[in-house]
Order: structure tokens, then sequence, then C-alpha cells
């Protein structure tokens, strides 16, 4: 039933979105391949965030075909209409597309090592040993070793927001969502998540980046999409897109933001 | 102009000292007359209260020693506390349950909490208690049994609801209409970015609920919940109109007697006073401690103040 050949890929044919009247999403096509880097830039309100949103599943889209890991996201396909799945089956698929958000949404009760584990032992039910291991392992490659004891409000913005990738991370997820996630930094502390987010992408992690990093983008994308007021407007290679743009919008923004 | 600069010269008169350099000067600020005015308003007021206190003998102050520590009294005291924690306790599960049935997926499920907590909260509790306490009149018989079959156990009602069980349902029953919006009102208070997170991990409605939602919740409803214990203890006097032998109860039985109505009423304030200050003290240290982890449970760098907290630097 499930297509494992599709794992590590989003797939979207005409999705739409809209919050009432407002369209915020039109007709967007898109094609992730298992291991690609996509970043997604515009700039606010351009809908970058909302297209995020929509492929973790926190808003359900209006129309449209939205595939991610190769299975409908929250629907399930008949002659006529998508199905809506139950919620157990839902939130199946969502463990298995890690999402990192721009506020870290870290859980402020939990430690940063009980926040990795929390995915893991909360909703797999796996052994608290075993986690407690992974989680420490995981906080090592983000370069957070020995603050697994800390609570969120003891670390640093940048700091939270690894702890959020490695919390992601834990389960193992085949796609990686970033929604703007060094948008609420420092500006000293970019860096380091953006380093954690380089190392990641070596690795062949499937990625879909919202961002305003240019330079990130043109050094770690494979593709960049340039959308503006809900559309795709330009999509392409880093080169292309960021150094020779075409349509005449993503070069009126480039100006602004480069 | 004149009297300006006669003050400077009064000023300067007044000051034998050697001038202080300008930048060590103490800033000494100005108290206005409307300021001595009301401490001695305060103080007049405080005067007479004490005055007619000490020596209006119909308070017989001798009575109200007399009686304080009397083992009727005491009896009731106790009363009122195992009322207080009985009716909270089950106030509070209810209220829970009331809080999680209104946030359900389910518009049924959310419309009939919704109905119950309209019902309890805009009716007078008084009511609802002499209610309680007369329901047999309305229900007479009570059936117990497996539906469809012929299996059950009647029970008369008239029996099985006492004064104080008829006190426990009302006053327990009205407080979890009470508590349930405060549970809201906590589970409200978490971020939507939490639930976010959550969702996107795959979590199940109860993990999050018991795991993310109620935890980060305790800081709004934990001081909410203390003040209730403490109105719950007053409101227990309620329930001497059903004859149920609480305080209140106890202090009437013997004015009923002995028509020392005053000093008996006095024996009555002054123990829920003394309960209320002890009740107030682990309130007030509980208020705190939460106050200052919710400061730093908001999310990301800026964390915002407490309202308390930043009363406190207003200080």
């Amino acid at each position: 039933m499930s297509q494992m050949n599709g794992e590590g890929t989003v797939h979207a044919r005409g999705l739409r979105k809209s919050f009432g009247e407002r369209v915020v999403l039109d007709s967007i096509d898109l094609d992730v391949a298992s291991g690609e880097i996509v970043c997604i830039i515009g700039p606010s309100g351009s809908g970058k965030s909302t297209l995020l949103r929509c492929v973790d599943g926190l808003e359900e889209i209006d129309r449209g075909v939205l595939r991610v890991n190769g299975q409908d996201l929250g629907f399930r396909e008949t002659p006529r209409a998508y199905q809506a799945l139950k919620r157990k089956e839902v939130a199946a698929q969502r463990t298995r597309i890690g999402m990192v958000f721009q506020s870290f949404n870290l859980f402020p009760n939990m430690t940063a090592q009980e926040n990795v584990m929390s995915g893991p032992v909360l909703v797999k039910g796996a052994p608290k040993a075993e986690s407690r291991r992974r989680a420490d392992e995981l906080l090592t490659s983000v370069g957070l070793q020995g603050h697994g004891d800390h609570y969120p409000w003891q670390l640093s913005g940048g700091q939270q927001q690894r702890v959020a990738i490695a919390r992601s991370l834990a389960m193992d997820p085949s796609v990686m969502l970033f929604d703007e996630p060094t948008s609420a930094l420092d500006p000293e502390r970019v860096g380091e998540v953006l380093a954690v987010m380089k190392d990641l992408a070596h690795r062949g992690m499937t990625m879909l980046i919202a961002t305003h990093e240019m330079g990130f983008a043109r050094e770690v994308a494979d593709t960049v999409i340039f959308m503006d007021g809900g559309l795709v407007v330009e999509k392409g290679s880093p080169a292309d897109v960021l150094g020779n743009p075409q349509e005449p919008r993503t070069c009126k923004f480039l100006e602004t933001v480069l | 102009m004149t009297t300006t600069s006669e003050s400077v010269r009064k000023d300067r008169d007044k000051q034998d000292l050697p001038e202080l350099d300008a930048t060590v000067k103490p800033r000494v600020h100005r108290r206005g007359a409307l300021e001595y005015f009301a401490w001695l308003c305060c103080a007049l007021v405080a005067l007479g209260v004490v005055r007619t206190v000490f020596t209006n003998e119909n308070y017989q102050w001798d009575v109200v020693a007399q009686y304080v520590t009397a083992e009727t009294v005491l009896r009731g005291l106790v009363m009122t506390v195992v009322l207080t924690v009985l009716c909270m306790t089950f106030g509070a599960l209810l209220g829970l349950l009331l809080a999680v049935l209104r946030v359900s997926p389910l518009r049924p499920v959310r419309i009939l909490a919704g109905a119950y907590i309209t019902f309890f909260r805009g009716t007078p509790v008084l009511v609802q208690l002499i209610f309680w306490f007369n329901i047999a009149a309305l229900y007479p018989h009570l059936a117990i049994g497996i539906p469809f079959t012929d299996v059950s156990q009647d029970i008369d009602v008239n029996r099985l609801i006492s004064a104080t069980t008829a006190a426990v349902v009302g006053l327990s029953l009205n407080q979890a209409a009470y508590q349930a919006e405060i549970f809201r009102g906590g589970f409200a208070s978490v971020d939507k970015g939490q639930i976010e997170a959550a969702d996107s991990l795959g979590m199940s409605r109860g993990t999050k609920l018991r795991r993310i939602i109620v935890p980060q919740s305790m800081p709004t409803i934990v001081p909410a919940t203390g003040n209730q214990f403490i109105g719950m203890f007053k409101e227990t006097s309620l329930v001497s109109v059903l004859g149920v032998g609480e305080l209140l109860m106890s202090v009437q039985l013997i004015y009923a007697r002995t028509y020392q109505t005053i000093p008996l009423l006095i024996v009555a304030c002054v123990w829920y006073l003394v309960m209320t200050l002890l009740l107030s003290y682990p309130q007030s240290l509980i208020e705190k401690k939460f106050s200052r982890t919710r400061a730093r449970v908001s999310n990301g760098p800026a964390a915002v103040p407490t309202q308390t907290e930043m009363m406190g630097e207003a200080k």
C-alpha cells in the first residue's frame, strides 16, 4: 500500500490554499527528488511558510495533489474524491516529515534531552534508555554535547533551534522542512544553525527551506524557488535564479535583499 | 518673582551645612498634604473602631473567648474543612473532564459541556443546594441496573440524599463549572506553536493534552485554583441552610440556645479569617513560584515579564 519508492520525495500539482476569501497559494507545482535541497525565497506573505505548513499537514489544502514520501498527505485517493485518513494514519505520515519552526517551539516543560526524546518515546513508544542515548548522540551531532539537562530558557536562540532540529531528526524523517529557521535569531547566532543544516544536506536529507539567507541558498541549494503572491514565479538552479533571474519580479526582489 | 527669591533666601538660611556636590545630592520627593490627610483619616477610623470594640459591652468578648475553642465549634470547623477538601477535589476532577470535553473535536460533546457550564454558573449556588436537597421530590426512586434487562436495584432517593450528600453534590457540581473555565483558560494560554510542534511529531490528542498542554497551563491554573479553594472555604457556610453541621451551623445551634448571637458570629468569623489567612500564605508562595516559571516558559529570547513582576519592579 505504501509506496516505499517515493520515500523522501515531495510532489505537488495544482495545489491551492486559501484562508477565507484570500488565496495564499495558487496552482503550485512542485517536484522534490529524494536528497534534493530546495530553498524557497520570496517576500513576506508570498506563501512560502504556508506551502511548508501544507507539506507538514498543519494546513489542509483546498484543492490539488500533494504527495509526501510517495503518499497523499492526510487523504486517500479514490476515483471521485480524496477521502480523509484516520487520525492515527495521518500521525504516522507526519512522523516521517520533520518540521523546524521560526520560533523553535521547543517544549518549555522539558529539558533539551527530553525534547529530543519526546517524539520517539511519546509517539513511537520507544524504550527510554535507548532514546536517551540516541538523543545525546543527536545533541552531539548538532554541537550541543553536555547541554542535555538544560531547559530551553537556559539556552540561546541558536542553541534552541539546534535542539529543535535534533528533535525533528530523532523521528528519522525522510523529509525535513525549515520555516525561516534563522529569522528569529541574533545575527551572530545564524551561522551555527546554518552549519548544522549544511551538515544535514551533505548527508543526503531531502530538505525544503524557506529562507532569507541568500548566501546559504546559493551555496547549499540544488534548486531555488522564488515565490510571490502565492505563485511560483521562478524556479531553477541557484546560479540561474539568484545570478541570472529572468522574471522582472525576481530581479526586483533580489535587488532589495542583496 | 518676589516670592521665589524669598523662598530661595529662606532655604539658604535654613542650611548651615556646607553645600553638597551636585552629583551626590539626594533627590527628595514631595509629600503632598493629601497623603498626610489620608494618614490622619486612617488613624481616626482605626481609633474609632478599636474604641468601640473595647468599650461596647455588647461584643461580649468573654463569651467569644469561652466558645472559640468549644467542642461544638471545633467539630463544625472540621466539618467545614472536610467539606472544602471534598468539594474542591470532586469539583477539580469533574472540571478537568468538562474542560477536556469543551475542547473536543466533536461538536455535540462541546455543546453538552458548554450547556452544563452555562447552567451551573448561571444559577445561584444557594438555589442549587436547596434543589439537590429536595431532589427526591423530583425523582423519588433511583434504579441502578442494566438497560433492557430485569436486573436492577431500587434506591430510595430520600434516604440517599442526606443534608451532607446534598451539600457535597451541590457544591462540587457548581465548583466543577467554575473550575472547567479555569482549566479552559489555562489550555488557551498555551502557545499555538506548541500544539503545532506536537502535531508535527505526530502526537496523539491524549499525549498532547497530558504531556504538553496540561503541564504548560499549570502556571495559569494553579494560582486560580488556589483562589477558588479559599473561596470554597467560605462558600461552605451556605450549606448551613440545609442543616449541615459546619462552622456557621454549629455557632447558630449555640446562639439559638443562649441568644448570644453576636459573640458567636464573631467566633465563626475568627475561624474563617484564621483559616483564610493560613491558606493565603501557601497561595501567595504558589503564585510567586508560577509567575516566575511563566516568564521563563515563553518561547524565544524575549520573555515577557508577568504582571506581578512588573508591579514588583514599579514598587
